[in-house]
């Protein structure tokens, strides 16, 4: 359905011949984000999600939307303003939200730009952010081989080795959790695995130079940027 | 002391292997000669390791037997799915058979008066002689939830049907508050109450949830206890500060008191020593990867700060692990033994 820029948050939708002014897409989003990170009913973000859908908003910003909220949703719990069940009520929320956008990031192309094989580090059960990056790259146009969460470190070289994949993607939604990525990378190292393969880091508390400190090829910020990072470092062009 | 050792760590000191796999949470052992086996295991270790305090913990009931599914993964009597974790030689759980609340509404849950509950500390007591402390393992009745619907299902159904998680604390409640009377005749001498109520930022769960839910199904807990005779430590790692007040209120005595979770045992000490005992705090990460020389400082610093006055029992933020080093976990005691001695004036 076509779309126009009005102005920043405004766009003119063509429907069916008819011309409708969607205005305030930043409120749809920043609703949507508000009700995540306040841990809201998921009946309530339901509607909200349905309503963004029906605003013929880009379910991409809704991915990044998500992304925001968790983001949030996280520094509150890093403060402790939030405790542990919040951080992980908010991550099932936007996961249920994920599910609901599945099917709008239907896979657009029938090529296979590359394998990836993903997991969230040993000690860390969480896979939230995990599974909207790999949503978005099975959209893409990837081939993921998802391990898991609480991934030990040999078992991320025994998947490099069974798979031999382009790319080797880690999460990790714990700072305490962080230094499991420079021992994957180390295993990888001791096994001889680590020159077939790049390897990206993820995740709320990693930084650019964390994942530069432990000799990682890429990381990003979010779940968009991810897939980015992924089609950089394969050699796909964005387009 | 320690509340419990990996059979790694158990192989290491007696020189040999154990034929079976335990589980920290849970009875997996239905045979009775086995059952022994890891009593005498456990006893033979901790008389070794030269400690003062030996543990035990609750067995299967007579008429249970483990079910193993096509799979590998075993069911225990609580609806978790265990799967076996070879490093450190345990069942450990990682799933449940629980889908919806209302599952655990139709569940069957065992019966405390059953036979066999209190088979091991029956049999650990009438070996270590009367003499000797014993110290009986109940799981905390939130804690068990927390791993019976597994952390995921708690946490979803705690905000969306909160009755329901109520009502199966309630439950696991009335269960412990029997097996508390069974392990008082048993002839143990001090309960403790395993299960986190804390990770490393601090209450797993908000605070408002602690006191209307946890604290006072703790505290009925203890009052069984307590009515028996017996005090009542309370297990969890993390950090758990913001309901120290409250737990030192319910509580007789602390266990793990978490370093790595930024618990001063010091402080805790000077705040809260002349209500509680405290059981900790060399940090299970130093016994794993310092060096002997560090164990025995971080050792003797932890008698300096907790032990004046009494009321400490020395042993690490958990337990000993697989992935710890014998010879640190032994410089540990042997440090306790050479500077726990009143007046600690060293």
């Amino acid at each position: 359905m076509p779309l126009v820029r009005v102005t920043e948050n405004t766009f003119l939708v063509y429907t069916s011949g008819a011309i409708i002014l969607k205005e305030n897409r930043s409120e749809i989003l920043g609703k949507l984000k508000e009700l995540i990170s306040k841990i809201a009913d998921f009946e309530e973000v339901n509607k909200a999600v349905t309503e963004a859908l029906g605003s013929e908003i880009d379910p991409f910003s809704l991915v990044n939307a998500l992304s925001e909220a968790l983001e949030e949703v996280g520094k509150k719990y890093e403060s402790g303003e939030y405790f542990l069940s919040e951080l992980m009520m908010a991550g099932y929320l936007a996961s249920q939200v994920a599910n609901m956008l599945k099917p709008y990031l239907v896979r657009t192309t029938t090529k296979t730009f590359g394998k990836i094989v993903f997991g969230t580090v040993k000690g860390d059960i969480h896979d939230i952010g995990k599974n909207i990056v790999i949503m978005l790259l099975k959209a893409a146009g990837f081939d993921v081989i998802d391990l898991g969460v609480d991934v030990p470190a040999e078992k991320f070289a025994e998947a490099v080795r069974e798979h031999n994949p382009d790319i080797l993607a880690m999460s990790a939604l714990l700072t305490v959790t962080m230094p499991e990525m420079k021992n994957v990378i180390d295993v990888l190292k001791e096994n001889g695995l680590r020159d077939r393969i790049k390897v990206i880091v993820g995740g709320r508390p990693v930084t650019p130079e964390f994942a530069d400190e432990i000799g990682a090829d890429g990381y990003a910020e979010d779940a968009v940027k991810a897939v980015s990072m992924v089609k950089k470092l394969v050699g796909v062009k964005e387009g | 002391m320690e509340v419990s050792m990996d059979v790694p760590i158990m192989e290491a000191i007696s020189g040999r292997k154990f034929p079976a796999a335990i589980s920290l949470q849970t009875p997996v052992i239905s045979d009775r000669e086995l059952e022994k086996k890891r009593c005498d295991f456990i006893i033979e270790c901790y008389k070794k390791v030269d400690f003062d305090v030996f543990t035990a913990d609750l067995s299967a009931p007579e008429d249970w037997k483990p079910t193993i599914n096509p799979d590998g993964t075993l069911i225990d009597l609580w609806g978790r799915v265990l799967m076996f974790d070879e490093q450190h030689k345990a069942w450990v759980p990682y799933s449940t058979i629980f889908n919806t609340p209302e599952d655990f509404e139709n569940f069957e849950l065992p019966d405390a008066n059953a036979p066999g509950w209190i088979f091991a500390i029956e049999y650990t007591r009438k070996v270590i002689g009367e003499d000797a402390a014993l110290a009986a393992f109940i799981r905390d009745s939130f804690a068990h939830a927390w791993e019976m619907f597994t952390p995921m299902k708690f946490v979803v159904w705690m905000y969306k049907n909160p009755h329901y998680v109520k009502r199966a604390i309630e439950k696991l409640t009335e269960f412990n508050i029997q097996i508390i009377k069974r392990i008082a005749e048993a002839g143990a001498d001090f309960i403790i109450s395993g299960g986190d109520y804390c990770e490393e930022k601090g209450p797993m769960v908000p605070i408002r949830f602690f006191k209307e839910v946890v604290f006072p199904n703790l505290k009925k807990q203890v009052d069984a206890a307590h009515k028996k005779g017996l005090k009542f430590i309370k297990h969890t790692d993390g950090n758990i500060i913001p309901i120290l007040d409250d737990l030192a209120n319910i509580v007789d005595g602390l266990h793990s008191l978490d370093p790595t979770a930024g618990v001063d045992i010091g402080e805790v000490k000077a705040k809260y020593g002349h209500k509680l005992v405290l059981i900790g705090n060399v940090a299970v990460d130093s016994l794993a990867k310092k060096s002997k020389a560090e164990v025995i400082e971080e050792t003797k610093n932890c008698i300096r700060k907790a032990s004046p006055g009494g009321g400490h029992i020395l042993s690490s933020s958990n337990s000993w692990a697989a992935g710890a080093k014998l010879e640190n976990c032994l410089a540990m005691v042997k440090t306790g033994r050479k500077y726990g001695v009143y007046p600690i004036n060293f």
